[in-house]
């Protein structure tokens, strides 16, 4: 553990509120930006920001230090907000059926030229139109930067299981952006 | 299996770069001969800056208040509540809500200026909470009929909210009520200005992406007056204080 997350959770530990709102503002941001690209509106991230942070603060007795105290918020966060998804939708979605009932991504036509410069707003309208675990999985991935195998312990899936779901958002996206859709298998 | 299929999960890691050499040689033996696989490297490529540029917004100020209420609530109410402390902040009000004032009139001038700049750049664009839009082209005719939907939606919630915090405005110090109302102008003179570029450049998504971010400013500039007069209400002028803070800070 990083010494200064440790005097920070130290002091939280005895009640300091204040250390408790600087490790907040150290880390609402990202979290923030993970629970609004979950949650299907802002007053639902802005709820699950609450609830994540409430959570912490309530179970910051139980960290151990075995990771970084990011990789531990980021777990909760997404427990949070996949719980919060996957009851609004009201399918105990596994992360690992999510898009598996889909054909592999073709590859795009020879002759098709690049993508355009990918806009941000439509790559968050793609994103949002991602199954709640190959999203979270893209997420933590692409936008946030965690490797597969931190993904694995933050998701509690093989390292695997992390590879494959964001190889698939990654096609999934790229068809939303205008790539031809998928091409039946056992196609010359 | 096809090459391209072979190569699909490589591929990944390539553009990760996390392949080994001998991988790595692999693949770029197969991209030399694949135009098909040059390409999605080159999206596969594009896709990731794009993800990695995507920006993360600051919580408005109320979720910090709301949370600290919280937990304070959560260790018992054994402890009196904090008069003293509180009246100490008092003063300090007026300069974090004129600071506020400053910093929104910052954000909104920046959004503006970005829109004259550039307005027919279409690739510039301001982050979106989760859309539900989809991502068929958009066409003139589908923007601006979104951009209606979004408009009557954030009208209605202004008016709702407006109403709360009018009804409210006396439990506020007059000096707070001023800055928030001024605030609340700038805002609107912004969302005037972005509808004046966005009749001569219907399409244009800065100017949809500046509408739609004078819109959100303001909803957020009710919430939390609306969570200020709430806790002056309630008497929790710790609370209240912490709000004026936030909003300094956002
Ligand atoms: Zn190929």
């Amino acid at each position: 553990m990083r010494s200064a997350d440790a005097e920070l959770i130290a002091r939280c530990r005895h009640g300091d509120l204040s250390a408790f709102e600087e490790l907040y503002r150290q880390h609402a941001s990202r979290l923030h930006a993970l629970a609004c690209r979950m949650a299907p509106t802002r007053a639902d991230a802005e709820d699950l920001l609450q609830e994540i942070f409430l959570l912490a603060h309530r179970k910051l007795g139980t960290f151990k230090g075995e990771s970084a105290l990011s990789t531990w918020l980021y777990r909760l966060g997404m427990n949070v907000c996949l719980d919060f998804v996957r009851s609004r939708q009201g399918r105990s979605g596994r992360l690992t059926d999510s898009l598996d009932d889909e054909e592999p991504g073709a590859p795009a036509m020879p002759q098709t030229p690049p993508l355009d410069a990918v806009s941000r707003i439509d790559l968050e309208r793609a994103i949002a139109e991602l199954p709640p675990g190959s999203r979270a999985a893209f997420l933590l991935h692409d936008v946030e930067g965690f490797e597969h195998h931190e993904i694995a312990a933050i998701l509690g899936v093989s390292a695997g299981t992390s590879k494959s779901q964001v190889h698939k958002a990654r096609r999934k996206i790229r068809s939303l952006l205008g790539r031809p859709a998928p091409r039946v298998s056992g196609r010359p | 299996m096809s090459a391209c299929e072979q190569y699909t999960d490589a591929i990944d890691e390539y553009v990760d770069g996390t392949l080994d050499p001998e991988g790595r040689r692999a693949v770029e033996a197969h991209l030399a001969d694949c135009a098909t696989c040059r390409t999605l490297v080159q999206d596969l490529e594009q896709l990731r800056r794009t993800a990695r540029a995507l920006d993360a917004p600051a919580p408005p100020p109320r979720v910090w208040a709301a949370l600290a209420n919280q937990i304070e609530a959560d260790r018992g109410a054994a402890r009196p509540p904090r008069i003293r402390r509180a009246d100490r902040m008092r003063s300090s009000w007026l300069i974090g809500l004129a600071a506020a004032a400053a910093v929104a009139l910052v954000v909104i001038t920046a959004s503006v200026v970005r829109l004259m700049e550039r307005p027919h750049t279409t690739t510039e664009a301001v982050t979106t909470p989760a859309s539900t839009g989809t991502t068929a082209a958009a066409t003139p005719e589908s923007v601006a009929g979104e951009l209606q939907q979004a408009e009557a939606h954030y009208e209605k919630a202004i008016d709702g909210l407006q109403q709360i915090a009018k009804a409210g405005q006396g439990s506020l110090d007059p000096k707070v009520a001023a800055a928030l109302q001024q605030n609340l102008t700038v805002i609107d003179q912004a969302i005037a200005e972005s509808r004046a570029a966005l009749k001569t450049q219907p399409t244009s998504e800065p100017a949809r992406a500046s509408l739609l971010d004078a819109f959100r400013t303001k909803v957020g500039l009710l919430e939390d007056t609306i969570a200020l007069i709430n806790e002056m209400r309630k008497g929790n002028s710790a609370g209240a204080a912490r709000i004026v803070h936030g909003l300094k800070e956002s």
